[in-house]
């Protein structure tokens, strides 16, 4: 599909999925995409597969654990949860967004101060 | 911490772990991602769409799940090494699937491959690291090279002054020894045995870094004169003569009348100076009358101080040596310079020139081994043709291709290599059986060690280079219409494939005929050395050396107490001709001395070689006068002062004068253990004879009675009526009965003696050159054959056409014979040219023929001609059986 935006959020999506399972607890597969869908409020068209990429990079690096578990229609999948490395790793994510989006932020003032 | 570096770890760890455990999880994923599929779908029939509509639009989502998948697998393996793994499996498949062509490439390989191990280990021990001792490369000697000298000469013996002033006064050594020789006699129960020792100054296992193997070295107080005495001994004659007994050790042993105590036992490397025991002795400068210690016997050693260079260390013993010229002129030459040497050197000129000939020889064989090995996976590569044209139709690159051949490849040249490393076990041990004795190093073993091996596994990995990529970038380019379709087999083939194979067979043609050549060159050259005339009759001679206590054999007298009645008695024995003594055995020529001829002045230097002889000497080895006569018995006896000269001496210092009656001194007697008026009268000119070894021109020498000293070595010539290795035992007897006391050391025929020291370097290089040749031209024959083989396979339609239209079978077998003897025809014309290019190289190794000699070219392009036509008759005449029906019908 839109292989640029892929790349382009393929970062930023490993903090939304961190973010949601912080948040939320535990998810399958599925059930992340659609909060992702529904937090970028159908603004961000990804290809959903990439978010098993996401997951499998997490799973590597520690930042998340998987299980098998049942669904809400009891069919038998692999749920994603948050582990105290990932939050660690959540925890310094956010802070580098938030110091970027400010300075970002103060930049394009300067411009309106103009 | 989430730094990058930790961040790549995790993840290459990651791929370790899945490529180790082969992902199990393939299955589960695509669960997993079709459930999801399965959920989205749901998620859009709810929404209303209709079934068809809704997977279409969930894929849509979804994304690509095949790339989905090639993605998961570069996370989580090592998607290299796998695709290597599958390549390396499908290649012992096919391998196996075409077992001939795999046996015969491996076994081509493994020839070629051996051979260049078994060369290369011999280099790396013998030239590269040859002395197991501490920094060997820095142990250095001096030569005293006279200006007169010839190139590799020089006096490499010092006195016992002199070994002291180059220990004491030097600047470039930060550590020496002294070592000289000694016949030793070993007086036990049953007899005397003789023994090869060497005396050892203080420090000398210390300068070579070896303690004891059991027991101890020498420590400084064992060499103070007065010390009780002690020796040690060397692992190979605790081995070979004690029966590796332990319980020899703190023994007493009387050696040459001593008693000494066995103090230690060296390791199985120490062998220096190929001596048996070693024993101390501490070097003054007493007054010149003390035996044996004037005698320039001692070689000395230095190690170099770090950073300190050959040329410095040559500046520095060069000063000392001049101060020593003045204080013993007699010992040096008017004008002379010092050489440094390395350690190595005294034994291994004579043999690197072999050695680098033999090393060039071998990279020919292995390159004939590759290039076979290429022709024969090309002619296999068309067996192949439809599946890489299928390959490439589904998407395989040219690389992955090529990397596939190549695997096959290398797995071919790894199972060579291994082979070969087994041929090149076997054949070290025979290489170290066949060598002559002198030319290597006592201490050096020749062996497969740990940078022969390196060097082995590297040549495994580049030779699939050589061999293998030129025929798969051919494979891997083929226009795959032609292949898909199966037109492809019955034209001639491809036009590149056929100009790679014509080359590879042009190439292997020209480098067999040049190892041939080389082989037939190195044969002849030895030829004309054996029948070399060395100016005296070496056939039914028996010859051994006579080791004299030394105690009871001081004067003149006492020597001639023994010989006289010796040699009466050995000449009255039943088969034997005449008995002579001597000091040397040709082809030495005895030892140097300074020479003045009374009347002549000269600038240069002269010098001369002499020995002692009986007055039968001459007649027992044949040796023709030009003029004069040799010695009489009353001039024996009575000790006079004559001297036969040989015509080198005459040519160089008495040219255009008479000889006879002229007086010489001979300079280095004057200073011998009993001095004495040392000017001779000249009675005879004799022809020459080879007096400086195999290879050096024949220097002066001279003859004179051993009746007129008492220092020498003794020598007993005998000519015997039959072979005179039946005459060992009798001689033995008759010498005991002289005197139970001497020793024989070595006997054995001169003819052996000789053939020991003269041939025995050439024919080692001739017999492992013509092995060589023998196999490449193996090689060659293969190869011929089975490129022939393939292109006539090749061409079976066009020969069906052939016949079909009327050709009788003697054209079909001249056309494909023909084609042979072209390929052939050319490879001899590049062959023959490069071997005249590298004659030059060679001619240096040649004795008595020339490098073009036509005679060899002739005989080897007819041998190889011969081989090449063998080869192609095979093939020619399974071409001509061809049924023009069947060939004709495979379409």
């Amino acid at each position: 599909m839109d292989t640029k935006k892929s790349e382009v959020l393929q970062g930023t999506l490993d903090l939304m999925i961190l973010k949601t399972l912080h948040a939320l607890g535990p998810l399958h597969g599925f059930g992340i995409a659609r909060r992702i869908e529904q937090l970028s409020q159908d603004t961000l068209r990804l290809n959903e597969g990439t978010v098993y990429t996401s997951l499998l990079r997490m799973q590597q690096q520690g930042w998340i654990a998987a299980d098998w578990g049942t669904s809400d229609n009891n069919r038998k999948a692999k749920f994603y949860s948050i582990t105290k490395r990932g939050q660690k790793q959540l925890a310094l994510e956010t802070e580098n967004w938030e110091r970027i989006s400010g300075v970002i932020g103060r930049v394009l003032q300067l411009e309106t101060e103009r | 911490m989430g730094s990058k570096l930790e961040f790549s770890l995790r993840a290459f760890a990651a791929k370790v772990r899945g490529f180790l455990s082969r992902h199990p999880h393939d299955d589960e994923f695509n669960d997993e991602i079709q459930e999801h599929l399965q959920l989205l779908i749901e998620k859009f029939r709810d929404q209303g769409m209709p079934k068809e509509e809704a997977t279409r639009a969930a894929r849509q989502q979804f994304g690509n799940t095949t790339l989905l998948q090639e993605g998961r697998r570069e996370l989580q393996t090592l998607t290299f090494l796998e695709a290597l793994w599958i390549d390396l499996r499908y290649a012992l498949r096919t391998l196996w699937k075409s077992r001939t062509f795999t046996v015969v490439s491996i076994a081509t390989l493994a020839l070629g491959i051996g051979a260049t191990t078994a060369i290369f280990s011999v280099i790396e021990n013998v030239l590269l690291a040859p002395f197991p001792y501490k920094d060997a490369g820095h142990i250095v000697f001096p030569r005293i090279h006279g200006a007169q000298q010839s190139q590799d000469d020089g006096r490499q013996g010092y006195t016992a002054a002199e070994v002291l002033e180059f220990a004491e006064s030097n600047h470039a050594f930060d550590r020496t020894a002294a070592t000289k020789e000694d016949l030793i006699l070993y007086k036990h129960g049953e007899g005397t045995d003789q023994l090869y020792g060497a005396h050892v100054t203080p420090g000398t296992f210390e300068f070579f870094g070896m303690p004891a193997l059991y027991g101890r070295v020498m420590r400084p107080s064992d060499y103070e004169p007065g010390a009780p005495p002690v020796f040690v001994m060397r692992y190979k004659a605790w081995k070979e003569r004690f029966n590796g007994d332990l319980s020899i050790l703190n023994k007493t042993f009387v050696l040459n009348g001593t008693t000494r105590t066995l103090i230690g036992i060296m390791p199985p490397r120490f062998g220096w100076y190929d001596a048996d025991l070693y024993i101390p002795e501490k070097l003054t400068r007493g007054a010149n009358g003390a035996s044996g210690n004037s005698s320039p016997n001692w070689f000395f050693l230095g190690h170099l101080k770090p950073g300190v260079t050959n040329e410095q260390a040559q500046a520095d013993l060069t000063v000392i040596a001049n101060r020593l010229a003045k204080l013993y002129p007699h010992y040096y030459p008017a004008q002379f310079t010092v050489l440094v040497k390395h350690v190595g050197d005294t034994v291994l000129e004579p043999f690197k020139a072999t050695l680098y000939t033999v090393l060039a020889a071998v990279g020919l064989l292995l390159l004939i081994a590759c290039s076979n090995v290429a022709s024969l996976i090309l002619a296999r590569a068309t067996t192949r043709e439809k599946e890489i044209a299928l390959r490439t139709a589904l998407g395989a690159r040219r690389a992955r291709l090529v990397r596939l051949l190549m695997v096959e490849s290398l797995v071919l040249a790894m199972a060579g290599a291994a082979l070969g490393t087994v041929f090149a076990w076997g054949g070290l041990k025979l290489l170290v059986a066949a060598m002559p004795q002198d030319f290597i190093p006592a201490e050096t073993v020749i062996q497969l060690n740990a940078p022969v091996l390196i060097f082995t596994f590297c040549i495994a990995v580049l030779t699939p280079l050589i061999f293998g990529l030129a025929p798969a970038l051919q494979s891997s380019q083929r226009d795959i219409n032609d292949s898909l379709r199966d037109s492809g087999k019955g034209m001639s083939s491809n036009f590149q494939g056929r100009w790679l194979r014509d080359v590879v067979v042009v190439g292997e043609v020209a480098l067999s005929l040049t190892l041939l050549i080389s082989a037939g060159l190195m044969m002849r050259s030895f030829v004309a050395l054996r029948q070399a005339n060395l100016g005296l009759r070496a056939d039914h001679v028996f010859q051994t050396m006579l080791v004299m206590p030394a105690e009871r054999y001081k004067t003149a007298e006492q020597t001639v107490q023994f010989f006289r009645p010796l040699l009466s008695r050995v000449q009255a024995l039943p088969g034997v001709a005449l008995a002579a003594e001597s000091s040397a055995r040709p082809p030495y020529g005895g030892s140097q001395s300074k020479v003045e001829i009374v009347g002549k002045a000269h600038l240069e230097d002269w010098q001369t070689l002499f020995q002692y002889a009986s007055e039968e000497y001459f007649r027992t080895l044949r040796m023709e006068f030009k003029q004069g006569r040799g010695f009489s018995e009353a001039e024996i006896n009575n000790a006079r002062k004559v001297a036969v000269v040989n015509e080198t001496f005459v040519r160089r210092y008495l040219v255009n004068e008479n000889p006879i009656g002229r007086r010489l001194r001979l300079i280095s007697l004057e200073t011998a253990a009993d001095p004495h008026d040392t000017s001779f009268e000249i009675i005879g000119v004799v022809k020459d004879v080879t007096n400086r070894g195999p290879q050096a021109p024949i220097e002066p020498a001279l003859w004179i009675p051993y009746t007129v000293s008492a220092s020498g070595s003794r020598v007993l010539i005998v000519r015997t009526a039959q072979d005179p290795r039946t005459m060992i035992d009798l001689v033995r007897k008759e010498v005991w009965a002289t005197d139970s006391g001497v020793a024989l050391a070595y006997p054995s025929t001169l003819e052996d003696f000789i053939s020991e020291r003269m041939y025995a370097g050439p024919k080692f290089g001739f017999v492992v050159m013509t092995i060589f040749g023998c196999v490449g031209l193996i090689l060659v024959t293969v190869g011929v054959y089975s490129v022939l083989a393939y292109s006539t396979a090749r061409k079976t339609q066009e020969i069906g056409i052939r016949i079909a239209l009327g050709a009788k079978r003697g054209d079909v077998l001249g056309m494909v014979i023909g084609a042979g003897l072209r390929l052939v025809g050319m490879g001899v014309a590049i062959g023959i040219a490069m071997s005249l290019l590298l004659g030059r190289v060679i001619q240096t190794q040649l004795v008595g023929v020339k490098a073009y000699d036509p005679a060899t070219l002739v005989t080897t392009t007819f041998l190889l001609i011969l081989t090449a036509i063998i080869a192609c008759w095979i093939p020619a005449r399974r071409a001509a059986r061809v049924d023009p029906v069947i060939a004709l019908r495979y379409e």
